[in-house]
Formats: structure tokens, C-alpha cells, sequence
């Protein structure tokens, strides 16, 4: 199979990920829940887990490194955690139902969305919506914002925005699902954010884990409530992290799996695989452009881009076009992509687009054999 | 047992602490703290060599990381608190 869906979870991982999680099943017991070496192997796991994150991140303290199920997960906590004060909510207007959905839930205790619809590929506009919806009569709650659209690639300027809301003094999460290990990330550099991150995409870990980053001294409010292995008598989730946002036993053989995947990009470089997923994306664009009936979505030079295009096809539906390239061994995804936001923002509602998403894994052969594949359609 | 037990908040901050001892080239072991200790249940704590305890402590304040309590196993089988 020619895989090129790494924008929903990458198919290929280090070879170190299954083995990791192997040995976690084999190994490992309840971190934090026993002295015994195996809960203390589970725990030193974790920990390593952890730091590995901060290291990649520019955490200056593992405890601010939480981990969840998913990204959608930690975008829970951090909407929830931000929602403190009914009022305004920014968003950009790319991003996933996984912001979204809870954002629509909150309409309901007075919250209102304001949805910026800033133009596709063009940060500065995107920045100068931001910047006008801040100053606009205050009352602003919190911003969401998608890092990278997960439909389009488009990478939108999370640290400018997050600098407009520090200075604002409101909170801001940020949707880094298909940034986390895509783009580099300077958590030191995104002051008071809440960074939410799936680990089975640009991580390269398994499915069910993802990572919350919290702010410095912020006290996150829980998704779930229930065991931490820690202050057993109190009847309240304890007022720490990771402990706060970590109620259950946690999903080791995941995180194991995750540590390698954290590994693996530090040796490689998040730099490196930015300009080969580029690369392999420039490759593509440049055999696209030229094809009459297709419109491609890419930015100048993709500049602010990163290894995912969408593109649309005259007279042809995008999900019977996924299908049919999957009939010939290459997975890409169409539709809406769980964004419909985005769609609209770009003008892609309802049809949708098809995406190519590439990973550190992609070689020019898979762009070849795509081309190839899609040819056989049009 | 033998040595003393630095209490701290959470398994992740005695992690830190061991690591950041052990980065110095302290001997740290991280393990759970004895119930007669844990004031709320299920804590845990760091294991150093007692003699090492104030350059211990010492460390982990210049790290940022704040002891809450040592203990050290007395004779008669009871902890007993150690000034900070």
C-alpha cells in the first residue's frame, strides 16, 4: 500500500515503537501504584515519556507534560480548563470539530464562537483578524486556534497569536495535531498556552495516546475524575500535575511506544522532516498544477505549509476518487476531514477536497505511484 | 531501612528530585512512602544516604524542586522528622 493519509495517524513508525510496546506488555505494571518493579519500571516509563516530550518541546518541567488518549482529549481538558468566564471565544476558522464540538457544548453556558474566517495562506491577514478580534470591545473568554490545518496544511502564526493573547492577558489553546513533531515547537515561546497533541500522528506513537501541555503554575480543570495512585485520602483529584489530569491506570504500552516515536524525531530532527515532507509535497504540487480539472490548495513556495495538500477535482466527487485510488493501493483521505470549519473557511463545503498527507516514512516512489494511480482516474 | 526519605508532593516530582540528585552523582531511589508518613494517602518519596541529606536538600532547591519533609528510620523503628 502507498500510504499517504499520515495527516490522520502514520501507518509507519520506528521499528523501536512495537517493540517498546511489546516489552511494556511484557514488563511493566500500574506507575504509581505499587513499589514493586514493575510498577516502578511502568513509572520510570512514564517518566522518561516525559521528559523526552519536554526536551522536544522546550518544557522547562516534565510535570507540565500530561498525558491523555488522544488529542481531541487534551484539546477537552484545555478548552475546559480555559473556559473559566462566559464571554467571547476566537477561532481561526480551520479548525477540527475536535475544537469545535466542545466549543458548540459551551454555547450553551453563555459562551459565544467567533469564528475570524481568516483566508487560506495568508498569515498575516490571519494575525491582523486576531489582532482586530482582541482589541474589538474586550470580553474576549479564551482563542483556540488550530496550529496546522489539518485539511490544507496551512500553517497558521501560533506564536504571534499566542503573543497578542499574552499580552491581552487571555487564555489560549492551541490545536497542535498536525504540527506536533511536523513543525518545531518552542512551548517557551508560547506563554500561558495550553498545546494539545495527538501521539499517533507526527509523533510516531501509537493510536490512543496523546499529550497536554500545560501552561507554568496552571491548575487545569479534569475531564475525569478518579485514581492517581497519589493523596488516596483526599475525595478531590489532588492539586498538582501530572496527578490532576491523570485519573485512571495509564495506557503504558502507549506511552512506551510514544517514547521511541519522541526518540526517534529528536536523533532525526523535527527540521529534517519539515524539509522532506516539503520536499515530497513540492514534488507532488509541481506534476498537480499542470493537470487541467484540478485545483490544488498550496501556499506561494509553500511557505507556510507543511507536508499536506488538498486538491479538488472538476466533475468528480473527492470521496469516489479516495475510494477508487484505494481500490488501487493508495490511501489518501477525503471528504471533510472532521473539519467542516475549514471547509467552508476555504470555500470547499460541502464537496470537500482529497488529501495527501506525507510522513518521514514517504519516499519520491510514493509520490510517483500516486500520480500514476490518480492518472488512471482523470 | 537505612537513609532518610525526602517526601514530596507527587511520583513525578520524586522522579525529578532523584534525577536531578542523581545527575550530581547522588545516590536517589525513588519508592512509596510509608503510610505512617503519608499524610493523605499514597505518596511517595526519595531514598538518599542520610550523611548526604543537606547537600541533598541543598540540590534540589537550586533545581527549583522544594523538599516538603525528611525522615530517618530511628532505632526503635519509628521515623522521625529531620529539620530542613
Amino acid at each position: 500500500m502507498i500510504y499517504l493519509d499520515n495527516a490522520a495517524t502514520t501507518l509507519r513508525k520506528p521499528p523501536a515503537v512495537a517493540r517498546a510496546m511489546g516489552e511494556a506488555l511484557r514488563r511493566g505494571g500500574g506507575a504509581g501504584r505499587g513499589g514493586h518493579e514493575a510498577a516502578m519500571w511502568a513509572a520510570d516509563t512514564l517518566f522518561a515519556c516525559r521528559q523526552e516530550a519536554a526536551a522536544l518541546f522546550g518544557v522547562d518541567n516534565p510535570e507540565r507534560v500530561t498525558f491523555t488518549a488522544n488529542a481531541t482529549h487534551a484539546l477537552g481538558i484545555a478548552i475546559g480548563s480555559a473556559a473559566r468566564t462566559p464571554g467571547r471565544v476566537l477561532v481561526s476558522g480551520y479548525e477540527h470539530n475536535a475544537v469545535m464540538r466542545p466549543l458548540e457544548a459551551l454555547k450553551e453556558k453563555g459562551f459565544t464562537v467567533e469564528i475570524l474566517s481568516a483566508p487560506l495562506f495568508e498569515p498575516e491577514i490571519t494575525l491582523h483578524r486576531f489582532e482586530e478580534a482582541l482589541g474589538d470591545g474586550g470580553g474576549v473568554s479564551f482563542v483556540v486556534c488550530t496550529h496546522v490545518s489539518n485539511v490544507f496544511g496551512f500553517i497558521l502564526p501560533a506564536e504571534r497569536i499566542a503573543r497578542l493573547c499574552h499580552a491581552a492577558g487571555v487564555a489560549f489553546v492551541l490545536d497542535a495535531a498536525q504540527s506536533a513533531g511536523c513543525l518545531p515547537i518552542d512551548a517557551a515561546a508560547l506563554p500561558g498556552v495550553y498545546i494539545a497533541m495527538p501521539g499517533h500522528k507526527g509523533l510516531y506513537g501509537p493510536q490512543g495516546t496523546g499529550l497536554l501541555i500545560s501552561p507554568a503554575n496552571a491548575l487545569p480543570e479534569p475531564l475525569l475524575r478518579g485514581g492517581t495512585g497519589s493523596r488516596s485520602a483526599d475525595a478531590a483529584m489532588p492539586d498538582f500535575l501530572p496527578d490532576r489530569l491523570e485519573a485512571g491506570t495509564h495506557n503504558l504500552p502507549g506511552v512506551a511506544g510514544l517514547l521511541e516515536g519522541l526518540r526517534y524525531l529528536r536523533r532525526r530532527g523535527v527540521d529534517s522532516v519539515l524539509r522532506h515532507e516539503r520536499a515530497l509535497t513540492e514534488s507532488l504540487l509541481r506534476t498537480l498544477s499542470r493537470r487541467p480539472r484540478l485545483r490544488v490548495y498550496h501556499a506561494d513556495h509553500l511557505f507556510c505549509q507543511t507536508g499536506v495538500l488538498a486538491f479538488t477535482v472538476e466533475g468528480m466527487d473527492a470521496e469516489c476518487i479516495a475510494e477508487q485510488l484505494a481500490q488501487k493501493g493508495v490511501a489518501v483521505r477525503a471528504g471533510l476531514h472532521c473539519a467542516p470549519a475549514a471547509h467552508r473557511t476555504a470555500q470547499t463545503f460541502p464537496g470537500g477536497a482529497v488529501r495527501v498527507s506525507f510522513s518521514a516514512f514517504n519516499t519520491p516512489r510514493d509520490v510517483d505511484a500516486f500520480l500514476r494511480a490518480l492518472e488512471g482516474l482523470l | 531501612m537505612s537513609g532518610c526519605l525526602i517526601a514530596c508532593r507527587s511520583l513525578t516530582y520524586a522522579q525529578r528530585s532523584a534525577r536531578a540528585l542523581e545527575n550530581a552523582g547522588f545516590t536517589a531511589t525513588v519508592l512509596r512512602m510509608p503510610a505512617a508518613l503519608s499524610d493523605s494517602g499514597c505518596g511517595h518519596a526519595v531514598k538518599i544516604p542520610e550523611r548526604m541529606l543537606a547537600e541533598s536538600v541543598a540540590l534540589l532547591r537550586d533545581h527549583g524542586l522544594l523538599p516538603k519533609k525528611a525522615y530517618v528510620l530511628t532505632e526503635d523503628g519509628l521515623y522521625a522528622e529531620l529539620p530542613l
